[in-house]
């Protein structure tokens, strides 16, 4: 793979990325991104997580089995109706209080992925590894990188996040150890960077000497840590382990990048910081997630639209009551009107995502069909702070192991955890336990 | 590996080490010990049986807290936490509660007694200091380390993820981590940052990169403005280039083009704006500035200042090429090489590498000691050395050699975490002093976050920081140095949360003054506000109320004050009670607000939490919100909330945040006065959660200031986690009650409480970890 001017129109990519424009953008990558394809492609896992609850009634289907009209939050999905499950009933109940007291926010966030009932600290936080970062162990050898994080709203700077929990658990939903977080990357600049490099074009020598030399610091700093860890106590030493995984990461991507040896354009023009239009932000963050999947630089994606809690005002829909004070709407219909616009604008962002996922080829098949993209959230009622009937929506077929165009209604409380074991099982991770889980989920058509 | 400092101790006894430390305060019980002297039968027994059962007993054990527990002497030791409560709530005069006859000579002579005991006890128990873990340079840190190890300006906060933060800081070991993506930005940063500072590798051809009108690209900030956000990717000279079409009539004036980066002037000249003469179908002409320009995401702007000119011109002729001539595009042209190589490179290169082995050993070993902040081995130096070796081998230089091993140095666990040692590191009784070189990084990152300058590593070198004299006359060396604003834009705007004021929205609609120039303003105020109390060794109490703040054009006409000019900050003598101490700030108002209305339960809270340490309970779900539609038309906000706190679970929090909230309902969401809400009258009658009531702000600020002494508490808590990098726990009490004691004694100056910490054993001590089994989570490997 090689990208260069030939490949890559430069008056394009400017246009495309300078400004409000998503698609042509994409467009310009797509042929720049020359797959060296394997015979088989792979399998992707994705998801996609907005706060604060849904308002369920506008989002559950009237009946189960084949989906015929969506409720509104949902009506721009329709088009991709065909590829769609809607799964009803899932549970996290390690969300719940079960005496740990007020702080539902902070808790769901913290064990959407990880199925634990997180430590309630703002200081000695504790989670357990997220089943996207199992998988991610599983399949680092395979891409570049093994996950990518990604969410389009900064943290909060001060105070607390919620009723005694840190703000880690609101901020990330991808855990690497019990104590480990990664944060999302919320700038497409930076998300740009990470994928394609700083647009530096260097010579082959260049590039190889560079490798080199990052390659002789990750040893030196590597034979630094196991010298200094002999000296240190067991947190200490965590501490300096998750530096040392990080580190191997690192040398892996080197090993990767070098046999891809893709480059850009130095003269192009990459994003700027973070745009103010929810909608473009979104557009940018997605379209690179889509090319990091098309190009097979990585596999396993989440992706946190805002954070839990997050009080965002939706200007764009003239809404400038924070996103989280609406929600505890107490039944007062022009609140639930403003959460149900809100929840609909982020449906609609997700549909339009799943309509360029649907517009690439890859193979005989669309990009969308090697994929299974959950779009949920951790919380169905955000009034009432539920943990039950969580809004589920697998979107792909998972190459054909996913019935979709459907909805599931399981018995209740079902453990959420029970998908992310049929998730991980279809991306090659058998595990007998996870979280609360009483089995992997299964899909039988009800029909 | 060989540690730096005197080693001479390893394990200290801990009375020993309280003795030689510092010495334990008076103890009150001395005063009642003699005949009669007091006794739990006679000082504790009788209120807790008379007045706390009132409503604290079997039956209805309010807030979950029965006496009958307490009445045993022996519950002094096994239910101190509880006691420990009990002492907090007398001492506020939280309890008993109005209504609830009490005599205040018993209550006084309850908390006397009970903390006497309780200094009996801790001064028989072993001292334990806790424990810091292995803390990580958050993104602040980090900038500011590589801005005093190299003279680099480097935006961490631009290029690396947001560092979590746990107690409301975002320096604690425990939650600072590192993910890939950490790491790809410090090999990264570590390149570019080495490049810089050494300025060794040749620079890219130039190249140029145009902003325009007609691409849309630039933005009008008015008539005589345009911005862009442009990207410098290398440090070094560029060609600026300004794009002007257009002429203005034969009689105009020149007109002085100024150029703008992240709001500093970096450049200017003047143009001349009257027709050529030449003959243009179209007229057009071009200025160009060759500026030194600094690596990074930079926000330009160009004026033409004081431009009078436009004043009296048409809006639909602004952008008139035959009536005016204005600002039109920008373009950079560059990098090009600069005329002097940067200060760092004559730092760094002390003399001359190519000279040989030991010029080059020399180099790399005064660098490693400062980026490592501690004496480094000759060990370690060969090691780094060997990247000179490496980089020949490819043909670079010697100079490019250095470059590569100062980048080895700043991805180095020793660069980016700061590490102390312990001889028994899982023993959790081997309490011992941290030598002089980590307690000089203990002190530089809790004064300035950032390094120890060679001052204070020699001291600590030399094995005197410890010294009680020593270490106190590097405390106000420090205090004195710039860099102790890092306190203000560190501790300050985490614990006044102003640091979310790049977060908050206020709604455009409601509050249309609200713009980037008012939110800086607001950080600013209070950002100098903590400086002077800081620097001026003023009491605690300015904190709460003050005859002065800082102000500039813009903040005062935000505020109604009359007679400041221009942008610059500076001192205001407050003349009316409308504003002072930090709760009369905008920056705190607005923080404290929703994005269309005040809030008097979030400022209630925040007074709670923020000012007297006693954060209420979180809300239970469900919580019943405001009617927005209804405030200021069919109720007021003060009745809304009634009806809000006439429910009984609401009530038990509510009355104490709401009926301070109130007090700040003068200032609106964005912190400007009101008299009225709506169309309702501001009522902002309040009271205390000990009763005290108030009907103004600043009769509640006279309320607060007599509650300093609960305010320093809880200031001097938020202090020590700051310093520590850690939460503070009950062992930490003995710390900070001495140190609150010393306060009051001096009337609580607030430099006090930095001295008293840096000189407390938390702060000087540590001791092993103790280890705690746990199974962890999903860490089960795949079974195939």
């Amino acid at each position: 793979m090689n990208i260069t001017r030939k490949a890559l129109h430069r008056r394009s990519f400017l246009r495309g990325m300078g400004a409000a424009v998503g698609l042509p953008f994409l467009d310009a990558m797509v042929p720049a991104m020359a797959l060296a394809r394997a015979a088989r492609p792979p399998l992707r896992m994705a998801f996609a997580y907005v706060p604060n609850g849904i308002i369920m009634d506008q989002w559950n289907p009237a009946h189960e089995g084949r989906l015929g009209e969506l409720p509104r939050i949902l009506k721009t999905m329709e088009p991709h109706r065909d590829d769609i499950l809607m799964l009803g009933n899932l549970t996290h109940n390690t969300g719940r209080a079960l005496l740990d007291g007020a702080g539902d926010h902070g808790r769901c966030s913290g064990s959407y992925l990880t199925g634990i009932q997180v430590k309630k600290t703002t200081v000695d936080i504790r989670a357990g590894v997220s089943c996207d970062q199992i998988v991610a162990r599983h399949v680092a050898d395979q891409t570049r990188f093994p996950s990518l994080e990604v969410g389009m709203e900064d943290a909060r700077q001060a105070g607390d996040c919620d009723s005694g929990y840190s703000c880690a658990y609101t901020n990330n939903l991808a855990w690497k150890s019990e104590t480990q977080p990664l944060p999302p990357i919320l700038n497409p600049r930076a998300l740009f960077e990470r994928l394609f490099g700083n647009g530096v074009i260097l010579s082959p020598e260049t590039q190889a000497r560079q490798a080199d030399y990052r390659r002789s610091i990750l040893d030196f700093v590597g034979e630094d840590t196991r010298k200094l860890e002999a000296t240190l106590g067991p947190t200490d030493r965590r501490k300096l382990d998750e530096y040392l995984s990080s580190i191997r990461e690192v040398e892996r991507q080197i090993e990767r990048a070098e046999k891809t040896n893709a480059q850009i354009d130095p003269h192009m023009e990459k994003p700027y910081g973070v745009p103010a239009d929810f909608a473009e932000h979104f557009t940018l963050m997605s379209d690179m997630i889509t090319i990091a999947f098309q190009a097979d630089l990585t596999r396993v994606v989440t992706f946190m639209m805002t954070r839990e809690g997050t009080s965002r005002p939706y200007r764009e829909l003239g809404i400038s009551d924070g996103h989280h004070p609406c929600t505890h709407h107490q039944n007062k219909p022009e609140l639930i009107e403003k959460v149900t616009q809100i929840n609909t604008y982020h449906a609609t962002q997700m549909a339009g995502w799943v309509a360029k996922l649907k517009s690439i080829r890859e193979g005989d098949r669309r990009l969308l069909d090697n994929m299974m993209l959950v779009y949920g959230a951790g919380l169905s009622d955000g009034n009432r702070h539920l943990h039950e009937d969580l809004p589920t929506m697998v979107i792909g077929n998972a190459r054909g192991t996913i019935k979709t165009g459907r909805r599931i209604v399981y018995r209740r409380e079902t453990p959420m955890c029970n998908l992310h074991l049929a998730m991980m099982e279809r991306m090659g991770v058998h595990m007998e336990h996870f979280g609360d889980a009483t089995g992997q989920l299964t899909f039988a058509d009800l029909a | 590996m060989r540690r730096g400092g005197n080693w001479v101790f390893a394990v200290y006894v801990a009375g020993v080490l309280a003795a030689s430390m510092s010495t334990l305060p008076a103890s009150p019980q001395q005063a009642a010990e003699g005949p009669g002297a007091a006794t739990f039968e006679n000082a504790v027994s009788p209120v807790l049986a008379n007045t706390c059962s009132l409503c604290h007993n079997r039956q209805l054990a309010s807030g979950g807290f029965d006496a009958a527990a307490f009445l045993d002497p022996a519950s002094l030791a096994s239910k101190r936490e509880g006691w420990e409560l009990i002492l907090q709530k007398l001492r506020a005069g939280e309890m008993p509660p109005q209504g609830i006859p009490r005599s205040q000579a018993q209550i006084d002579a309850l908390v006397q007694y009970v903390q006497g005991e309780f200094a009996k006890t801790d001064l028989n128990t072993k001292l334990d200091p806790g424990r810091v873990t292995v803390h990580r340079l958050n993104r602040n840190e980090y900038a500011n380390t590589i801005r005093d190890l190299l003279g680099v300006e480097f935006r961490a906060q631009k290029d690396f993820p947001t560092d979590d933060s746990g107690e409301g800081f975002d320096n604690i070991g425990d939650i600072l981590t590192i993910s890939p993506v950490l790491m790809e930005k410090y090999l990264a940063a570590a390149e570019r940052i080495a490049s810089r500072a050494v300025a060794a590798d040749p620079l890219p051809k130039p190249f140029s990169v145009e902003y325009a009108a007609k691409d849309k690209r630039i933005r009008r900030v008015d008539s005589s403005s345009v911005e862009a956000s442009h990207r410098i990717d290398f440090d070094g000279e560029y060609v600026v280039r300004f794009a002007l079409p257009g002429e203005r009539p034969a009689d105009a004036k020149p007109v002085m083009l100024g150029v703008w980066m992240d709001g500093k002037l970096v450049g200017s000249k003047m143009v001349e704006t009257k027709p050529s003469g030449l003959v243009f179908f179209d007229p057009y002409s071009e200025e160009e500035m060759r500026l030194a320009l600094p690596e990074g995401d930079h926000v330009f702007r160009a004026s033409f200042i004081d431009d009078d000119f436009v004043k009296g011109l048409a809006p639909r002729d602004l952008y008139n090429r035959k009536h005016n001539k204005f600002i039109d595009g920008m373009v950079f042209v560059g990098p090009f090489k600069p005329k002097a190589a940067p200060a760092s490179r004559a730092r760094i290169l002390i003399c001359d590498p190519n000279s040989g082995p030991a010029c080059v050993e020399k180099i790399v070993g005064a660098l490693a000691r400062r980026a490592y902040r501690r004496p480094v081995s000759k060990a370690e130096v060969a090691s780094l050395v060997r990247f000179v070796a490496i980089a020949k081998a490819h043909g670079q230089s010697a100079e490019q050699g250095i470059q590569l091993a100062l980048q080895a140095m700043l991805v180095s666990p020793n660069f980016l975490f700061r590490i102390e040692h312990d001889a028994n590191p899982t023993d959790p009784t081997a309490v011992h002093r941290i030598s002089d070189v980590e307690l000089a990084s203990r002190l530089s990152y809790f004064l300035w976050s950032s390094m120890p300058d060679d001052a204070l590593l020699d001291s600590a070198e030399a094995g005197r920081l410890h010294a009680p004299a020593a270490l106190d006359s590097q405390v106000k060396r420090m205090l004195a140095d710039p860099r102790a604003s890092a306190l203000a834009g560190n501790f300050a705007a985490q614990w006044l949360e102003t640091r979310n004021l790049d977060v908050v929205k206020p709604d455009p609609q409601k509050f249309p003054e609200w713009d980037p120039e008012l939110r800086d303003a607001m950080r600013t105020e209070t950002s100098l506000f903590f400086d002077y109390i800081l620097r001026e060794n003023r009491p605690m109490a300015d904190f709460l109320d003050s005859r002065y703040t800082f102000l500039n054009e813009r903040l005062a006409r935000h505020y109604g004050i009359e007679g400041v000019k221009g942008p610059e900050f500076r001192k205001i003598d407050l003349t009316t009670g409308e504003r002072g101490g930090v709760l009369g700030q905008a920056g705190v108002l607005t923080v404290s607000s929703y994005a269309t209305r005040t809030s008097v339960v979030i400022r209630g809270k925040y007074i709670l939490q923020e000012i007297l340490g006693t954060p209420p309970a979180p809300p239970p779900p469900d919580v019943p919100p405001l009617d927005e539609a209804a405030v200021g038309t069919s109720l007021s906000l003060r009745q809304q909330m009634e009806k809000h706190r006439a429910n009984a679970v609401c009530a038990s929090c509510h009355s104490k945040m709401d009926p301070l909230g109130f007090g700040l309902e003068n200032y609106d969401a964005v912190g400007k006065w009101r008299t009225l809400d709506g169309k309702f009258p501001v009522d902002s009658s309040g009271t205390l959660p000990n009763g005290k009531t108030f009907a103004t702000p600043a009769e509640m600020r006279a309320a607060l200031v007599s509650l300093v002494p609960q305010f320093a508490r809880s200031l001097v808590e938020k202090l020590m986690i700051y310093a520590l990098g850690r939460g503070v726990a009950p062992y930490d009490r003995r710390a900070i009650d001495q140190i609150t004691g010393r306060l009051a004694d001096q009337g609580y100056p607030f430099q006090t409480a930095i001295y008293e910490i840096v000189r407390s054993a938390p702060f000087q001590m540590r001791r092993g970890e103790l280890i705690q089994t746990q199974v962890p989570a999903n860490t089960e490997e795949a079974s195939k």
